[in-house]
């Protein structure tokens, strides 16, 4: 008698099952205002990198390897040696020859295709050559209506926001006749009507109706979702945030259910012999799943001797490395974000004062603050996603009264210049615009199409005049620090985890990044990541300001840090795309450091020039190489150029994560392709600051190596396509490649390709750590996500112990030979 | 006898030769380009100097609206060529994208300084078929074929009457110059019947040509080609038709019925586009319903005979959304900005934007009025200035909340545009033809549509989840259903061939290798 409930119960089960499997799977995408890098393949982390290969390529048809081509070149130029082959071949476990591998460089395999949907299936069986296709048709209808339900800054006119999505879809549906008119499916309307209110029951009623077998649910839904991508990845982005605050969102379930509606909506429920759905089913049976096949298995062999020959330059330099112990007091010492660009400048400037000490920490600078502009409503998060801000900076000149001035000031400014944006947005204004102001954009065109050589400023001095924006400050709110016990605890925090306790220098600069480049909507993907895709200023300065406080100094001297008086801290920010450190707040430096600032400022600027010089080949302008002032120029305009779509080139071919004391790697060239991060174990005896490092920042670095790795090896679902077509949706969302389609995420073809070649090689990351093996072994024991990524290869760990290096590989640690 | 001034003919006598170079020549292509675009930039602001010159010391026939247009492209056409050297670097097939462009510039050059009626017709042809290779720079692109036929279709079909126009007008009159039809026209009092069809296919030409509704999605789609592309033709190829409209002012003001046609289709598109635009979510895509409207208001203001605002217009909206198109990635950095402004909205009731546009009204009226005091002869219609000042109102909104200071704010800046419409207004009224009176009906009719369209943005923004806002914001997010209309239809008719690697989807695809396809 019971036994439908059963079923009933073992079914609801499976549905949970199979929608979560398919839900987890998608990692999450910021919006480009924030856009910070993400490993896309996140969701899968609990899979091998070959299993998750396998999925992906049934699933989506995505590729985790280059085709073949590419590693032709690397062959035949001898960047992968035979040494790398035989080893990843024997690392492989297959018993193919390496002749077998290289007869295969030259073959053409077929890219995966995605298992079918019934979608599909209806296209095959029309003439796509002269008629609009169901599967293009669906993505347009399910992207342009959750692009007008996500709406906040684009459009003034919006469907019904306030339901769910999936309930607002569905009512919209109803009413919507473009897909019923284009495709000459009358049905459509019809069909809508009877779908499901509540998502889950939608899913549960769309699996019944297309009988598809429990076991292959969670395939199904996966495959459905993906066809989606780029807006799953927004809802994931939704989810994410509703769980840092610790609430739930269950908006990828309703893009689910919306997706698969439409393989109902098509479903004309025929059963008989030539029905498409018989047609689907037959082909969806026959789909080979799972099955590691052949050519992808030679990609991966390719792919890991690539990360054999990188590994081994970087194990060679490594070890010829003279170990540079710096003695005594260092004159200056310089923090720089970890970032892979940091490495080209941190080496020039110590090749030029054998007494500055630099030091590699994440580019917040330890401060997990969100910051809120004085006298307007924004607020920002300043910190790597992976974190809830818990701080607040605001600015501040120092004077209440001045402040409350300039805030009311402000105000009144910040509304005026609401009411400007509204008569540019109404459209019978528009014309008007057009009348009265349009000729005025003759100069604006004019202006823009001369070289430009705009200083690099922040764009958060809106609404201030010149005075204002010199004289107010971003400082860390006391009041959600704790006051000043609070604020003496969070600069002992940052203190101990930067390594710097003691042996303060007279000058210690305090170095954020940012890129200066125009009309670009992926700029924050070029800021810095571990302050949330902004620049590293308002988190520099605090800190400056906040260890140059003398009651926070006194407060510190209890924890037992001594900072001299004659220390001072100096907020910097380096613009990566030319290159040149801007030091802040100098006029707050005493008159006895003012002979500091100037040598440390020369100093940079030398080796800003150098940089410049390492980076001019990649950018195109090697006939500037040897000449530093044109240079300079070329650099700017760049920058300033509203037409330039390769500003610079981010963090491209990143390949390493050193953490390590700096002088394990000072004096060695890395080619700006490793995070630097300082660390000296015998200052850890807990092992305490290796599990910070090994569970954000490693995290971090790995979230921006996939993204650069799935951007070029599948740039058609987690890159976002060429930027001469990018189309902003909904202001910041993201972008669409043309007209429409899919929400495009991650990185543009340009970010990655010169047009000539990639300059980027999809390498995963190798993590080298100096630190012994127990501390490492504790970290991986006990965070699951740490496990996953070693364990499941999806980075690789190395150790240094002296002079011997050792690799973790198949769950143990192995001595590299020399 | 008055000596012609040529000068405007540098222009296509320059991108001519850098277009013959670059196909001689290939090797070199952007410098030359460049080369080029300067050249003609230079060429044409001398050439706009000189006219000045000679005016001055002898009587000479200048062609001032030639001339206008003639810098306007010039203007146009060093900015993007500029643009896109930059822009394109590392694209497959740039030798490809600056022959079409540099031919599609010569095609626009010599068009807008012909005043021969055959030379205009073919080159506006050459304009579209050059455009055509831009559009589908991107060849394995489906969607930028399918809109590229769709335009090439109503290209077709707009140059269809205008074969129609030119054979009616040589059979009338004679002659295919604008003088010719010109000196024609001044020894008639009414038009035969000939010329009103004349008249009327050209106006056809011109609403098919500026993307007017319905057959106006071609214009809404093209983002499926790099960006310069889209600047190009929204700010240089679009407008053409107002220019041939200009042209024919003489012509157009002695025919009531395609008067009538181009207010009605002009005056429509202008109020639903615009509307449609409201609800657009990507920024091209908007910018794209946003030139559909200004277009449609072009030909309105042609069809009432204000054709000093009509090229004002055209001129004006040329720069405005070239640099839009331009500057779309400072798209993010706009809404950065929103989130400064961003200080919540406060509630009104309808009566205050009612008042917001009788303050503006009394404003620009007033102004107007203090204007026409000094320059004698001047004349300023009043539907214009009262579009102008249902346009200004939005800036007495105050929607963030009243202070005096805002008030007094917004006043100054109603008062400061209303200046410079009005300069504007005088400085084309003395480069267009004469204005024609418009029928009186005509007016009562414009009126009524964009107090219409004052309304519905008033009742959208008082009441946005209202019955109004939610029953017809189906119909504005799908365009009132009029492009799949039209897609269907060439579907049917003439469909689009794609090739087999076009015809693509994810999963339906030919055995392609991995890597063949970018």
């Amino acid at each position: 008698v019971n036994a439908p409930v059963t079923t009933k119960i073992v079914d609801d089960v499976a549905l949970h099952n199979a929608i979560a499997s398919a839900i987890e799977t998608i990692a999450p995408s910021w919006p480009l205002d924030r856009m910070i890098a993400v490993n896309p393949y996140w969701g899968r982390i609990q899979q091998t990198f070959e299993e998750a290969a396998a999925a992906l390529s049934t699933v989506a048809g995505s590729p985790l390897t280059l085709p073949f081509e590419h590693y032709r070149e690397a062959w035949r130029n001898g960047e992968i040696t035979g040494l790398d082959l035989q080893q990843a071949l024997t690392e492989s476990g297959t018993g193919l020859t390496p002749e077998r591998l290289i007869a295969a460089l030259d073959r053409k395999y077929p890219a995966p295709v995605p298992v079918p949907l019934l979608s599909d299936l209806l296209d095959r069986q029309r003439n796509l050559q002269r008629e609009p296709s169901w599967c293009d048709s669906i993505t347009h209808q399910v992207s342009q209506f959750c692009a007008a339900y996500f709406d906040r800054d684009q459009a003034n006119w919006h469907p019904d926001q306030a339901g769910r999505l999936y309930a607002s879809w569905r009512k919209s549906l109803v009413l919507d006749h473009s897909i019923p008119l284009l495709m000459q499916a009358p049905y459509i309307s019809v069909r809508a009507r009877a779908l499901a209110r509540d998502p889950v029951q939608q899913i549960a009623d769309s699996l019944a109706r297309l009988e598809l077998p429990v076991r292959d649910w969670a395939i199904y839904l996966q495959a459905v979702l993906m066809r989606v991508s780029g807006w799953a990845a927004w809802c994931a982005y939704l989810r994410w945030q509703a769980r840092l605050e610790d609430r739930s969102d269950e908006t990828l379930v309703d893009l689910l259910a919306v997706r698969l509606s439409w393989e109902t909506l098509l479903d004309d429920g025929v059963r008989c012999a030539d029905s498409p759905w018989l047609a689907w089913h037959g082909r969806w049976q026959q789909q080979e799943r799972h099955i590691e096949d052949a050519a992808t298995q030679l990609h991966h062999i390719w792919l890991r001797a690539q990360e054999l020959s990188y590994q081994r330059s970087l194990v060679d330099r490594l070890r010829t490395a003279p170990a540079v112990e710096m003695i005594g007091q260092p004159a200056v010492q310089a923090a720089f974000c970890i970032d892979v660009r940091s490495e080209v400048l941190r080496r020039q400037l110590e090749a030029r004062a054998p007494d500055i000490q630099t030091l590699g920490f994440a580019g917040f600078f330890g401060l997990p603050v969100s910051y809120a502009p004085m006298g307007t409503p924004a607020r920002r998060p300043q910190l790597p996603g992976l974190l809830a801000p818990t701080l607040d900076i605001t600015d501040s000149t120092g004077n209440p009264a001045l402040d409350a001035g300039i805030t009311r000031g402000r105000a009144r400014r910040l509304r005026g210049m609401h009411g400007w944006r509204t008569f540019e947005s109404v459209p019978l204004s528009t014309f008007a615009l057009v009348e009265a102001l349009g000729l005025v954009y003759l100069g604006k065109l004019v202006k823009r199409s001369l070289p430009g050589n705009t200083p690099f400023t922040s764009n958060d001095s809106l609404g201030l005049d010149a005075i204002q924006a010199r004289t107010v400050r971003p400082v860390l709110d006391e009041a959600t620090a704790g006051g000043v016990a609070g604020q003496a605890n969070i600069a002992a925090q940052v203190l101990g985890a930067m390594g710097l306790k003691d042996k303060f220098a007279r000058l210690v600069l305090l170095i954020g990044h940012g890129s200066q480049n125009r009309n670009n909507p992926h700029r924050a993907g070029l800021d810095c990541g571990a302050c949330c895709g902004q620049t590293g200023e308002v988190n520099a300065r605090a800190l400056a300001g906040l260890l140059n406080s003398p009651s926070v100094r006194l407060q510190l001297r209890h924890s037992g840090i001594q900072i001299p008086d004659s220390t001072h801290f100096v907020a910097g920010l380096h613009n990566t795309t030319t290159d040149e450190v801007l030091l802040f707040d100098l006029d707050e430096l005493p008159a006895s450091h003012a002979g500091d600032a100037q040598h440390i400022n020369s100093l940079l600027t030398a080796a800003g020039a150098s940089a410049r010089r390492e980076r001019a080949h990649a950018l195109g302008l090697g006939a500037l190489e040897h000449k530093p002032e044109p240079l300079l120029r070329a650099v700017r305009a760049r920058a300033d150029d509203w037409a330039q779509t390769r500003p610079e080139w981010g963090l491209a071919n990143n390949a390493s994560f050193i953490v390590a004391p700096r002088s394990r790697t000072r004096g060695v060239d890395l080619e700006g392709r490793s995070f630097l991060h300082d660390y000296d174990h015998r200052k850890d005896a807990d092992g305490s600051l290796l599990e910070l490092i090994m569970t954000a920042p490693m995290i971090v670095t790995n979230w921006i190596n996939m993204q650069y790795f799935a951007s070029t090896v599948d740039n058609k679902r987690y890159g976002s396509g060429n930027k001469t077509l990018h189309n902003v949706v909904d202001g910041r969302i993201g972008v669409f490649e043309g007209n429409g389609g899919d929400l495009r995420i991650g990185l543009p073809w340009q970010s990655l390709h010169d047009g000539e070649r990639w300059l980027h090689t999809p390498l995963r990351l190798t993590v080298v750590i100096e630190a012994p093996r127990a501390a490492i072994d504790r970290v991986i024991a006990r965070h699951e996500n740490v496990r996953q990524l070693v364990h499941n290869r999806w980075l690789y760990l190395m150790r240094l112990d002296g002079d011997q290096i050792e690799i973790y590989r198949d769950r143990r640690w192995q001595l590299l030979p020399r | 006898m008055m000596m012609e001034f040529f000068g405007g003919w540098l222009l296509p006598a320059i991108y001519a030769t850098g277009c013959l170079l670059v196909f001689g020549q290939p090797r070199h292509h952007w410098k030359i380009a460049q080369i080029t675009a300067a050249a003609a930039l230079l060429a044409t602001l001398f050439s706009v100097v000189g006219a000045g010159v000679w005016l001055h010391f002898a009587p000479a026939e200048i062609d001032s609206v030639g001339l206008t247009l003639a810098l306007l492209v010039a203007v146009l056409g060093w900015v993007i060529i500029n643009y896109s050297s930059r822009y394109l670097n590392g694209e497959p097939g740039q030798l490809r994208f600056v022959r079409a462009m540099l031919f599609t510039l010569t095609a626009v050059a010599t068009l807008v300084v012909s005043r021969h009626l055959l030379v205009i017709v073919l080159a506006w042809t050459g304009t579209s078929l050059g455009l055509h290779h831009l559009l589908t720079f991107y060849r394995d692109r489906k969607t930028a074929q399918v809109v590229a036929h769709k335009k090439f279709l109503v290209s077709r079909l707009a140059e269809l009457c205008l074969v129609l126009a030119l054979l009616l007008v040589y059979q009338s009159t004679g002659s295919l110059t604008l003088d010719g039809l010109n000196a024609y026209l001044s020894t008639l009092d009414s038009l035969p019947a000939s010329l009103h069809a004349a008249a009327l296919l050209f106006a056809l030409a011109a609403i098919l040509k500026t993307a007017q509704l319905p057959l106006h999605g071609w214009l809404i789609q093209v983002m499926e080609a790099p960006t310069p592309v889209s600047a190009l033709l929204h700010a240089g190829v679009v407008n053409i038709g107002g220019l041939v409209l200009i042209r024919l002012a003489e012509l157009i003001s002695l025919a009531p019925v395609t008067q009538l046609v181009l207010v009605v289709v002009g005056s429509l598109t202008a109020v639903l586009a615009g509307l449609v635009m409201l609800t657009r979510i990507s920024i091209k895509v908007r910018l794209a319903w946003s030139t559909c409207a200004q277009m449609g208001f072009m030909l309105m203001e042609i069809g009432l005979g204000l054709y000093e605002l009509a090229l004002l217009h055209l001129v004006a909206h040329s720069l405005y959304k070239a640099h839009a198109f331009l500057s779309a990635g400072e798209t993010v950095s706009f809404a950065r900005v929103n989130d400064f402004t961003a200080s919540g909205r406060v509630a009104r009731s309808p009566l205050w934007y009612l008042g917001a546009v009788a303050i503006t009204a009394t404003l620009v009226v007033g102004s107007a009025a203090a204007w026409e005091l000094f320059p004698p002869g001047l004349v300023l219609p009043p539907v214009g200035l009262l579009i102008v000042a249902l346009g200004l109102a939005s800036l007495l909104w105050l929607e963030p909340g009243y202070t005096p200071g805002l008030l007094i704010r917004a006043v100054l800046q109603v008062l400061a545009l209303t200046q410079l419409y009005l300069i504007w207004h005088l400085l084309f009224a003395g480069l267009a033809p004469l204005p024609a009176h418009p029928a009186p009906p005509l007016v009562a009719y414009v009126v009524l549509c964009f107090g219409v369209l004052y309304g519905s943005q008033v009742w959208l923004r008082c009441y946005p989840d209202g019955r109004f806002a939610r029953a017809l914001y189906p119909w504005a997010y799908c365009g009132f259903y009029l492009d799949e209309t039209f897609t269907r239809f060439t579907f049917k008719i003439w469909p689009v061939k794609l090739s087999s690697v076009q015809a693509q989807t994810l999963a339906n695809r030919n055995p392609v290798l991995q890597g063949e396809v970018s």
